[in-house]
Order: structure tokens, then sequence, then C-alpha cells
């Protein structure tokens, strides 16, 4: 039994599901406990024991189904060290019959195969997969996958496609996330963004809260401390401390919306949408020839009618040319003046101004409101010059410009983001410590009162009494 | 011995309705003495699972509600510093006695720090849920609700109880538990459990019930609501499952509806029924419409 148990594990290991040495011998202990009496009883057993993530339960359905049809394990008449023996035997011939395989295979049904990405070898061996996908059921999905494209346009007549074949990062967001050329998101779309965002989640935890607890650390609360302690007759056991007011960072993203980007603004702020009020406080507008905002919109509206609703061309109107330089100067009279603290800003275009007027000396004056400015463009770095693109001259003015072309490259700009953004925060606190390491190098009892080189008196520091 | 099926039966005599995977995992957790993970939507009874199995086996429920920032003090262990101090000075007549036969300073050190344990010992130890859990002279059922609302270190901290079920506590040495608590870890999943946590317990997902099970618990529940009015409900209830709601309704949802329904004494769903008594089912103004609209079209 432990062998087959080993055997379907690596079997598990191999469709990505992750199963530990322990949870193995779980396995093994639970099935002793009771018994195999039939498929379904036993399934659960392994259910219960081996998968520990609701995600993972189809993967491990199929796993099962795929593992155990191969031979007839529960049948009650059969005597279990038999089995064991069918059950080695034939696990060999499988492997035997694996090294059998010609490669060649392959790519004689590429086509079909790609269809579905999770088939790993063992399926091929199976040809099981390949009965399965019906040359007709094909057909269907492409249908499908047809007239999904056209899902909500009808409305409007369809516009020139032209430039989805130039623009490099509409193809790659297509090819990675998404089968249609579509208006809204696909539910696998949004699991997939939600799937980015989490993993980029719990990366950043962990980083964010050792340095929020770090900054949210204050003085000595004295009120709260004396209340505390009370009960204690004032024996300060328990110390209450000041919490400082921490904020969310601020964000301001500036997305366009006219169809040579439309792709990659819409991830953006699929992703954006996911990741507020989570740990950010985001200001969104979108831009083509006019600027709008759509912060309320965003937080209120289900992100597939949103996207909609821009589509329809209502909040602003994309039949107009783009035109970076008036947007920025509306912008400025519109908005510029009531951005609260120093936020961080986003841009997402290609630059691709129509030969309309720069207007970059506004990019200047936003420069000076924001705390860091970050172009994305989706183009790559030597078509930057060409036409009516105005990268080169836009970007001088930015932090830095960033080349994205998948859902994934936007999360990792954005992670990288949110690192400096947080890391910007704690920089006073760690200057401080700096300065304090210093001073107590060049200890002097006489100067104790104005250590740290500054002319004011240090400043009561609790966790500095003990010291004294 | 039990069985799983005895499990089943216990569990349905305190008014749980357990599918086979639930008694299973219950069963399971029993004889190997693991605890159990159970995640799902709110309101498929996680927690109920863990009251019912508590009235069922007599075991005494020991719960421990999990919120951000829950630390060690709040979960294990405290000291009681107030009680401490309050014999400090009761017992100060005793020790200026105790202490003044000594012929220095230093002998007096001595002497004090010989009895120091008296002040670091079980006496003046507050039992929080889990240590209370681990020293109960019967088995206790220890639940550890809604664990995805703690923190990561909280985590952590639960790592050593729940692999070994003991405690260390620096001034006593470890505690082991006396009997090993059936422990249930209830989640929502409003954040990922670490897979350290995940590989020490069994894990179990409670979906919402297939049809017969929850026409079984409704009328479980509430006798008086017949076969065909609950069935009604609960087939209504499903389609509204499907309607992507915010909030969709879950069972406990059909225990309230079912409740409104019997106080009603309604017989039949209609359309003006449930207009009546939507809020109990949908819990968002847009969710609202979506259930009414739903009532007119398929039970008029």
């Amino acid at each position: 039994m432990e062998r087959i148990i080993a055997g379907f594990v690596a079997a598990l290991r191999e469709s990505g599901i992750r199963v530990s040495p322990g949870e193995s011998l779980d396995a093994v202990q639970a099935l002793g406990i009771c018994g195999m009496e039939g498929r379904r009883s036993s399934r659960q057993l392994l259910r219960l024991t081996l998968v520990k993530n609701v995600n993972d339960i189809p993967i491990f359905n199929e796993v099962f189904n795929r593992y155990f049809s191969r031979y007839k394990f529960f049948d009650p008449d059969m005597n279990v060290p038999e089995l064991m023996d069918a059950a080695i035997v034939s696990m060999e011939g499988e492997f035997n019959y694996l090294d059998q395989l010609p490669g060649d295979d392959h790519d004689d049904n590429g086509p079909l195969l790609k269809l579905d990405s999770d088939i790993n070898p063992e399926d091929l061996a199976e040809l099981k997969s390949l009965t399965e996908i019906d040359p007709d059921d094909m057909d269907g999905i492409e249908i499908v996958v047809q007239m999904k494209g056209y899902r909500g346009k009808a409305k409007k007549a369809p516009r020139p496609t032209r430039r989805y074949t130039q623009n490099p990062l509409t193809i790659e967001l297509n090819k990675s996330n998404s089968t249609q050329m579509g208006i809204t998101f696909t539910p696998e779309e949004q699991i997939a963004m939600q799937d980015v965002v989490s993993r980029m989640m719990l990366r950043l935890r962990k980083d964010m809260k050792r340095m929020k607890n770090n900054q949210s650390r204050g003085k000595l609360h004295v009120i709260k401390t004396i209340q505390k302690n009370y009960r204690h007759d004032m024996v300060p056991f328990q110390v209450a401390l000041r919490r400082k007011r921490r904020e969310k960072p601020r964000l301001v993203v500036l997305c366009d919306v006219s169809f040579s980007v439309s792709h990659a603004s819409r991830f953006m702020l699929l992703l954006l949408h996911t990741l507020h009020n989570q740990m950010l406080d985001v200001r969104s507008f979108i831009f083509n020839r006019e600027v709008a905002e759509i912060t309320e919109m965003l937080a209120n509206m289900p992100v597939n009618d949103l996207m909609e609703t821009i589509d329809t061309g209502d909040i602003v109107d994309l039949d107009e040319n783009s035109s970076f330089g008036q947007v920025f100067l509306a912008f400025k009279k519109r908005y510029l003046e009531n951005l609260r603290g120093r936020p961080a800003f986003i841009i997402l275009g290609d630059a691709r101004n129509n030969y309309d007027e720069a207007n970059d000396w506004v990019l200047d004056e936003i420069r000076e409101k924001a705390r860091y400015m970050l172009w994305l463009t989706p183009e790559d770095r030597d078509t930057w010059s060409r036409g009516d693109c105005l990268m080169e001259l836009y970007g001088s003015y930015c932090d830095k410009v960033e080349v994205v072309k998948t859902v994934e490259d936007l999360s990792m700009v954005v992670e990288e983001l949110l690192r400096d953004i947080y890391a910007d925060q704690a920089e006073p606190i760690d200057k401080k410590r700096l300065r304090d390491a210093k001073a107590a190098e060049t200890y002097d009892s006489r100067d104790y009162y104005t250590r740290g080189g500054s002319s004011e008196p240090a400043a009561f520091d609790p966790s500095g009494r003990s010291h004294w | 011995m039990i069985t799983e099926q005895g499990v089943k039966d216990l569990l349905s005599t305190s008014g749980y309705i357990a599918d086979d995977t639930i008694a299973t995992a219950v069963f399971l957790a029993l004889r190997m003495e693991k605890p159990i993970l159970i995640e799902g939507p709110p309101g498929v009874g996680k927690t109920g699972l863990a009251k019912a199995l508590s009235s069922a086996l007599d075991f005494p429920l020991v719960r421990l509600q999990c919120y951000e920032g829950i630390d060690e003090g709040k979960a294990l262990y405290d000291w009681e510093y107030g009680k401490q101090l309050l014999y400090t000075q009761l017992l100060r007549t005793q020790l200026d006695t105790y202490l003044s036969v000594s012929a220095d300073l230093r002998e007096a050190v001595e002497r004090l720090s010989a009895e120091e344990s008296l002040f670091f010992s079980k006496n003046f130890l507050v039992q929080r849920p889990i240590l209370r859990s681990f020293m109960s002279e019967k088995r206790s059922l220890l639940l550890i609700d809604e664990i995805d609302r703690s923190d990561d270190e909280f985590e952590a901290l639960l790592l050593e109880c729940l692999s070994d079920f003991q405690v260390s506590i620096p001034e006593l040495g470890v505690i082991e538990a006396k009997r090993k608590p059936l422990t249930i870890l209830t989640s929502n999943g409003t954040r990922m459990i670490s897979d350290a946590l995940r590989r020490r317990c069994l894990y179990l997902y409670i979906g919402y019930p297939e049809l017969e099970r929850e026409v079984a618990i409704v009328r479980v529940k509430f006798p008086e609501i017949c076969d065909t009015l609950a069935r009604q409900m609960v087939e209504f209830l499903r389609k509204t499952r499907e309607l992507n709601l915010r909030k969709p309704p879950s069972v406990s949802e059909a225990l309230d509806w079912a409740q409104v329904i019997s106080i009603l004494k309604a017989t039949k769903l209609t359309p003006e029924v449930v207009a009546n008594t939507v809020g109990v089912i949908a819990k968002h103004q847009t969710d609202l419409q979506k259930v009414t609209d739903l009532a007119l079209q398929e039970l008029s």
C-alpha cells in the first residue's frame, strides 16, 4: 500500500500539488485506520489527508481517476498481496510504455494539444485526453471565441483592428490571458488576475508588515500607560505606546484608453481595482483626448460593467485621436490642485501624441507634486522616437520608464513600485537610527542631551531607558 | 469503537446532518488525533459542526475567536500580574519576618530567590483557551474560529500547539496536554493560511450542501415545514446561488428563512412570500432586486 500511495503522491506532485512526506504518512495511517472499503471512501481519505487547498481538489480528482483507473484496486474479492503485485507490475509496465513512446507524436498532435496547456507526458501515454478532445468540439470552442469577441460591440460598428497587429502589447496580453479581443473580462481572466495579485500580496505582505511595525512604534503614551497599570498599583508592567497615524500610500493612475493600448490599461485598471483598499489609496483617471476620473466607479461598479461603459465612449470619447499634451493640461487645471499628499504617479500610454502640442512643461509641474513618477509603455525602446511618439521627451521628466507587455510584467512593476513607496516612508526612521548609532559611538557624558549632533535636546525615548 | 456511520448518527442526534466526507474527517481526526482545518463559504456550518460535535460527544467546547492582533497572552496563557502584586503586598509581614533572620542583604536575596518559583507557579497563571483545553481533565473540543483573521505570527505560534499538543512556558517548562483535545480550525479563506499549518491538519472543505442534505437540514431544524415546501425553498435557494450575488445565501440563511416562513405559516412559496421575506436571503441592496426578479420568473 505504501508504494501505491507513494506513486500516487508522485503523480499528484507532477500535477503541481505540493504534498509533503508527512502528509503521505498521514494518508497511509488514515487508510490503515479506515481500510480501503470502496473507491469513494478511499478517495475521501486521500483527499482529506493529501490536499490542503480548495483549488487543488479538481486536480486531485482528475489525478485520482487517472491513476486508479489503471487497476481495479478496490475489488473486495481480491486479496491485498495479489493486488500489490498486480499494481507494481502494471506500474512498471506503464514506465516501459513511456520509454517506448516516440517523441514525434508530440508534433503530430500539436494543435490539438495546445488547447490544454496542463497536459503532461503522462497524458500522452494515456492517449485518453486526446480522445476527449473531439474535433467537433473544437469547432464549437472556436465559434464561441469568435462570438465573444463581438459581445457588447454589437451596438457600434467594429473599429479598425489595424492597430492590434502593430502593437506588441495587445498581442501578448491576448496570448497570455485572453482568448478574445473582448471588452469585458472572462471569469478565467479575473481569476488569473486574482491569482497574480494574491501571489503578489503574499510576497509583499511580510515585508510591509515589518516596515509598518517599525514605523508605527511611537513614543510612550503616558495617560494610557497609567490607565492600563492602575490595577498594578501604577507599576508600569504594561507600557502603552503612541501609535503613529499611518496613511495608505497614495497612487494616481492615468490610463490611456485609446484603442492602441486599451488592453494594457484595462488590465492595469483591474489590477489596481483589486489592489485598492487592500494597501493602496488609488485615484484612477482615464483619458483619450479628454480626461476623466473613474475612482468612484471603480470602487462601486462591477469591473465588467465599467469596462463596457468605458467602451461605449460615455466617459471619454474614444473616437477622437489621443492627445497627451491636452490631457496633461486638462489634468493640471482640474485635478492637480486637489490631490492630497504626495502621491506616486503612474502614467500608462504609448505617448503617441498625434502631432499635437506636447505641453511637456506640465509634466514638470506634476513631477513636483509627485513622490515618484512612472511611465509604462507597451512599446519597445527602439520605436520611442519614431513617428508621433514623444516617449523620449516625456520620459525625461519621469523617474522611470518601463516597458510592460504582459500581466506578469505589470504586476512586477507595480510590486516594485509599492516596495519603493513603503521603503520611502520607512526611511526617516532609519536615518534617525543611523544618526543615533553614530552618536553612540562617540558617546560622551557631557553632551548627552545634545547627542546626535543636533542642537535640540534628544527626544524622550522609552526604549533608551535601559541604558541609563 | 466508533465508526464513520457512528459519527454520522451521533451528529444527527444533535441536529447536524453530515455528509460522508465530514463524517470521515471527524472520524479520522478522532482516531489520528489530528486537528481538522475546515474551509468554506460563510454560513455552511463550519462552527456549527464543532458545536454539534461538542454536544454529541460530550466534549466541553473551548472556543478561541481569532482576530487581528491576537497573541499568546490572549490565546495560550498570561501571568496574573495584579494577583502577584496583591500577594506580595498581603504577604509583606510574612516576608519581613522570613527575611529578617538573614544576616545580610546577600543572604536575603538568596533566601528570596529560593522561593521565587512561588510567584511563577500555576497559581498565578491565567489559562487562556488553548491551555485551558489542554489542561482539561476530560477530553475537550478546541475550536479555533476564523483563523484567517489572525496574523502570520499567531499562526506560527499555533504550530507547536497543534502538532505536539503542548505549550512551552519559559518559567514553568513544557506543559503537555492531559487529554489531546479534538481540534477544529475554521477559515473563511479571506487570507491564505500558511502551508506549515495546513500540513499539520486534515483539510476539510465544506461547500454548499446537495439538495437532499439541505432539505434534511431544514427539516431537522424546523419539522413543522412540510417536505414539499422545504424542497421548494431549497430548490429556489440553489437557483439564487447561481445568480452571482454579492452574498449568496448559505445554509444559515436557509434556516433563517425557514424560521421566518414557519412563523408566517406560509404553505406554499409564491412571489409575494419571497418579496416579503427577501431580506432574510439577500443581504445587499443589489441582490434584493435580483432575488425578487428570480422569484417572479420561477414561482409565478
